[in-house]
Parts: C-alpha cells; structure tokens; sequence
C-alpha cells in the first residue's frame, strides 16, 4: 500500500531562524526515497487550525519580536485543534526557540518572561548565576532509553542506528520539565535543558522538543525516521508498520564526525 | 595636552609593534590597538580627526569589496593619499592599530581621505570618535548568529550608530528591507543604491524586498550583464544632489550582482566627493578582487596548469548567490571548503538556509567537498541535489584536497573554490599567498 503523509509547517515566514528549513527538507527527501507520498501545507498567522488535517507538525525558532506575534495568534486560532492532536498522539517537533515557546512560559532576550502556547508541560526562566552568558555550541546528547528502543523497531530489518543526536545549541533560556514529560537526551556535550540538569529536549506523547536548533535532522536520520514512522502509524493505525531503511552513509559520517569531534 | 600626550603613546604603540613581529609573534595589527584602545580612549579621536575626510563602511556582505573598490576611485584623483584598514581588522582595535601604523612618531597622519571597513556592532562605539562625513551600509543578511544573536539587533546597533552622526550622509543598499530603512526618522540625507527589480529579485533578502521611492535620491543599475569570465558590465542612472546621473558603461572585474551594489556605492560617495562619474568608472576599471573575493590563483606542475577561483562564502546569502553564478559555467568542477572555526561561525546550519538547490541546473564535471565540515557539506549536497554526485569525495584536509583536484582537473581548467573565510585563509597559504592579518 502506498503511503501518504502530512506535514504541517507552523507560522514558516515567522519562525525560520537558522537553517530550520533543513528539518523540511530532510523530512521531505526521506518521505520522497521511502516512496511516501509527502505532502508540506504552512499554517501562518490568521489562519485556522482544524484537528485532524495533519500527521506531523513542525515548528521552528524566530526572532523575538516574531515570538511574541505568534503567541496570541496560536491561542485565538489554533491552540485548541493542536492540542487535540498532539494529545491524540499525533508528532509535533519544536526546535531552539520553537521548542521554548511551546511551553507554558518562554523567556526573550530581554529577559522578559512571557506565556507560550502551553502545549507541553515545561517552561523556560531566566538564567539565574549558574550560567554567565547564552549557551552555545556543540550539544550531544544519548537518546533516551524507551525512545531509543522504540525507534529500533521501526525497520523492515535489523540496522544499527546511533544511540546519540548531535546539534547546535544558542539559547539563553533556561527550561525546566514538568510532570508527565521526559527528557529526549541525556547530555554528552553541551548544556541542553539548564545549565544544571545534564539532560536535553523534551518528550510527551508523540510531541518532542530540542534544543539542537536549527538543521537538527540532517544530521541524525534515525530520529527523522522517528518521526516519519511515529506519523504513520498513527494515520494508519498500524503499531507494527515499518519503514525500509535508506543507505544513510553520509549523513551517519557527519553524524559520527560530530560525537568523535565535539562529544 | 593630548597631541602632545600622543607622542609617547604611538612611540608605545610602535615599538610593541616592532617586538611582536621580530618575535614572531604576529603583525601587531590588534594588540597594540586593543591596549591603547583601552587605557588611551582618546587616542583614536585624536589620531583620525586629523584625516580631512572618513568614509566608514559597515553591513554584513561586501565591506572590503566595497572598500577595495572605493579605494581604487578616490587613487584617480590628484593628491588623494587614502587610509584603509585591512580586512579583518574592522573592529575597534584593529582600526586603532593601523591609524597608529600609518602614524609618523609624532602621531601625525597625512592622509587626505580614510576609507574604513567598520564590524557591525562596533560602528556604535566608535562612531563619534569616527565623526565619519559619510557611512556606508552594504546589506544585513543572516550571518552569524551564534556571534551576535539577532538581525533586528544589527540592524539596531547600526542605526544606532547613524544616529550619532546626524552630519553624516547615508548611503545604502536600497533594496535591502533593513538597510533601506535605517534612516527613516532620522535627518540624514541618504542615498539608495539599487539594482533594477528584474535582477534584484534574485537577492536573498531578509523580508520583501524594498521598492525605492520616486523622488529618492541614489543610483540604479541596469542592463547587468554577467560575462563569461564572471566580469559584469552595466548602466547605471539616478540622481545624486538633485542632479541627473548616467553612466551607460560601468565595469567591474568582480563577479555577480553583489558587486554591481558595491560598484554602485563606490560612484555615489565618489560623486558625493566631488569625483566626476567618468574618472569614477574609469578608477573602477582599475580594481582588483580582494583576496578571496573573486581572486585567481594558480597552481603549475611542469606542463600543467590550473587556475582556482576563489569566491568566499560566509552565509547563506553569499553561497547562494555564489551558486547562482556558477549555475552557467560548463562542465563545472567544484571545491567546497567548509571550516567551522570561529571567523567562520562555529555552527554549520547555515548550509542548510543556503540554496543549494540553485546546482540542480548546473552542468556539474566534478564536486570535492573539504574542510573540517566537508561531511555536513556532502550532506547538504546530497539532500539538494536530484542526482548527487557520487561517489562525493570528500577530504578534511586541504591541502589533500588541492593536490587531489589537480589531479582531476584538465591543463587550463578554472576549478571554483567556494571556502568559508578560514578556509580561504588556509587555501591561500598553501597556494604560497598569505595575508597581513591576525
């Protein structure tokens, strides 16, 4: 059976900060090579959400005054079918400042904090004396334990796929989970989370969020496929469906340069 | 008291200079600045307020072109002795360091014009030391952010610092949404440089593109015509002082529409100085890429020759123009040189906000990815390209990488090298040509 996906890209003119536009295109590509029909609607500023449209949301990082545009906006017009979705299971990434403002609040830089769009339980503050300056650079993390098992089942056949992601991190916030949601990663490199916490990104349900900022997929195609695999199986209602595993060469040796450079 | 102050401090200032290099230690073109910056504010005021005019140039792409540029007009005129400082050195200590370079013992300078590429952060702190008679704003793409944070906040700092200048005449890139609205609520009188709409079209810029309104003063280019050899040649018309301009055949050896703005800035503050369009057009003739801006470089072994052409990527507004260009070369052969070190920006996103997707049409022979981030490259490539070159080759280390497309190319072939800035560094020295920079 042919399969087909949907990918919802939020407020893309507004929130497009630094090389974002890499997760769409590796999100694409890999839909394109696995033979999945893989179809990118954007869903911007004024435009209604309705629950159920969509298999695979994905929200990126903006500059500060684009943050504080999106918020009220997502509240009035959105907040209440994503919600719906992402509680029903569907997959949701949020990247760097993307990830921030799904919280309940998220931090500008001008140390301001304001209300997020409240669609997973973590928020972002300030930082306190425990880190001087923003946090940036390299960030490595070992993918938890449950997804890291989880993704493994995805493939037709057995394939080694790395336990780690690798990124970018620059962010100032510092965020902290709340109930009910689990880290992504345990840090290798980096700060990730806070400065404190040794842990990275954040998952509930099928929503995860990272600060590996920009082009966080390129990079790591076990955790695209992740998402690919976690879209489809809800649509089709198919726990045991599973994805042909691609010749990932290249992109598994940037990956692996990555943790040997900088982990 | 301070001129007087001064001869102490620049006899400082040289004899540190003198230390660092006989030690080997390098050029001294930022310690002695950064600690003279430091303990003698004034020094700096004091020693560029004796240069009748300063023409500060700031933006993200295109400073030192457009310096280099400015600098080949203004050597037209008769007694015209210019200051520029080298690219690189464009922060503070760096600017401070070559005034006191280019200073006699007594800190006298005798110079008619400086023309100074000015980092965009410190064009705020230091614009009233500069009190410069004419700033320069070349464009604000994305570009660096792991350094700076924000483009609202460049674009801030740079108005900022105009607004400290309220004499000072503006002249801009008027396409640019950011920079064609720098002034706006401020009194200075500002000229917009501007490509005609059908070529503007294809520039990267942050936002709608600006459309130029009707009694604005400034210069527009047309008939832009890129030749095969990557000179472009083009017309350029406007108003400058309430006069008409029209120069139907401007040239410069650099390739791209990039160039065509900086060629258009360099007219207008030649004009604005008292420089006829033709003497102008005909100092333009004379400019020379700066080093890896365009530049030929060329490897021989016996019989064999190949040339490499350098041209610098930073971000992904000059890697995709960059591509544009090369979208028409024949049976095209390519080195990319990624490094991820700090004057390159230590996060590599960047490559992904680039359209690489731009090669697709490409008549491509070969790619060769280098650098320390050749892998990120090769990754980029594959997602972008319909039918990847393959195998990629792909060597970190550059100077494998030259000998290997020596290897590849035919004698007389042109290789293009698009290398982030400390790859080109890096590639310039192992052809044998080294820069005068930390």
């Amino acid at each position: 059976m042919p399969y087909a996906l949907t990918i919802t890209h939020l407020y893309p003119d507004y929130l497009n900060l630094y090389g974002d536009t890499g997760n769409l295109i590796v999100l694409r590509r890999r839909c394109q090579w696995m033979g999945i029909d893989c179809t990118v609607k954007s869903l911007s500023m004024g435009e209604t959400a309705q629950a159920g449209q969509t298999d695979l949301y994905f929200m990126g990082g903006g500059q500060d005054t684009d943050q504080v545009a999106v918020v009220e906006d997502f509240h009035q017009l959105k907040y209440d079918a994503i919600r719906a979705d992402t509680e029903a299971g569907v997959p949701f990434l949020g990247v760097c400042g993307g990830y921030q403002l799904m919280g309940h609040t998220f931090l500008m830089g001008n140390g301001e904090e304001t209300r997020g769009l409240g669609i997973i339980n973590v928020s972002t503050r300030a930082p306190g004396t425990e880190v001087k300056q923003r946090c940036i650079g390299n960030l490595i993390g070992e993918i938890a334990a449950a997804t890291y098992a989880d993704m493994q089942t995805l493939y037709a056949s057995p394939r080694a796929i790395p336990r780690t992601l690798v990124g970018f991190e620059n962010h100032s916030g510092q965020t902290y989970l709340g109930d009910g949601v689990e880290p992504l990663a345990q840090t290798i490199a980096g700060f990730g989370n806070n400065a404190t916490a040794e842990h990275e990104g954040a998952r509930y349900k099928n929503v995860f969020g990272s600060y590996m900022h920009g082009s966080l997929l390129p990079k790591n195609p076990h955790f695209a496929d992740y998402l690919i695999g976690l879209a489809l199986r809800r649509r089709y209602a198919d726990a045991t469906l599973t994805l042909p595993a691609l010749a990932d060469t290249e992109e598994f040796a940037a990956h692996d340069y990555a943790v040997q450079r900088y982990g | 008291m301070n001129q007087l102050l001064l001869i102490p401090i620049v006899a400082f200032a040289k004899l540190l200079t003198l230390a660092l290099r006989v030690s080997g230690r390098g050029s001294g073109t930022a310690l002695p600045g950064y600690l003279i910056g430091r303990y003698f504010p004034f020094v700096l005021e004091a020693l560029v307020s004796q240069i009748p005019v300063v023409v500060a140039i700031t933006g993200t792409n295109g400073k030192t072109t457009s310096q280099t540029m400015l600098s080949a007009v203004l050597d037209q005129m008769p007694g015209a002795r210019v200051l520029r400082n080298k690219a690189g050195a464009n922060l503070s200590q760096g600017i401070l360091s070559e005034l006191l370079k280019q200073s006699n013992g007594f800190g006298r300078l005798d110079f008619t014009h400086a023309v100074l590429e000015v980092e965009e952060a410190t064009l705020p702190r230091i614009a009233t030391l500069l009190k410069p008679n004419i700033i320069a704003v070349t464009n604000l793409y994305r570009d660096q952010l792991d350094a700076y944070g924000e483009i609202d906040r460049t674009e801030k700092l740079i108005r900022d610092g105009i607004a400290q200048c309220p004499t000072a005449a503006v002249v801009v890139n008027g396409d640019d949404p950011r920079t064609a609205r720098l002034t706006q609520g401020l009194g200075n009188a500002t000229y917009y440089m501007s490509l005609a709409p059908e070529y503007a079209r294809f520039l990267p810029y942050e936002g709608k593109l600006n459309r130029r309104l009707p009694d604005s003063q400034g210069l527009e280019a047309t008939n832009i015509r890129i030749n095969e050899d990557l000179t472009t040649d083009f017309s350029v018309q406007g108003r400058m002082n309430d006069q008409g301009v029209h120069l139907p055949q401007a040239k410069t050896v650099s390739p791209g529409f990039f160039h065509v703005y900086n060629g258009l800035m360099a007219i207008a503050i030649a004009n604005l100085l008292g420089i006829d369009g033709a003497t102008a057009i005909a100092g333009l003739q004379t400019f020379r890429p700066a080093f890896g801006r365009g530049e030929i470089l060329t490897r021989a072994q016996g019989e064999k020759q190949v040339n490499y052409r350098l041209l610098l990527v930073k971000n992904p507004a000059s890697f995709s123009l960059s591509l544009e260009l090369l979208r028409n070369i024949p049976a095209l052969k390519l080195m990319l040189a990624i490094n991820d070190n700090t004057a390159d920006s230590k996060d590599v996103s960047w490559l992904w906000d680039s359209e690489v997707e731009r090669l697709t049409q490409a008549d491509i022979d070969w790619i060769l990815c280098t650098g320390i981030r050749a892998k990120d490259m090769v990754v980029r490539l594959k997602y972008a390209l319909d039918t990847p070159p393959s195998p990629s080759p792909t060597v970190e280390s550059i100077r494998q990488a030259i000998d290997l497309s020596f290897e590849k190319a035919n004698p007389g072939d042109t290789v293009f090298v698009l290398p982030t800035y400390t790859a080109m560094l890096e590639f310039r020295k192992l052809m044998g040509k080294t820069l005068d920079i930390v």
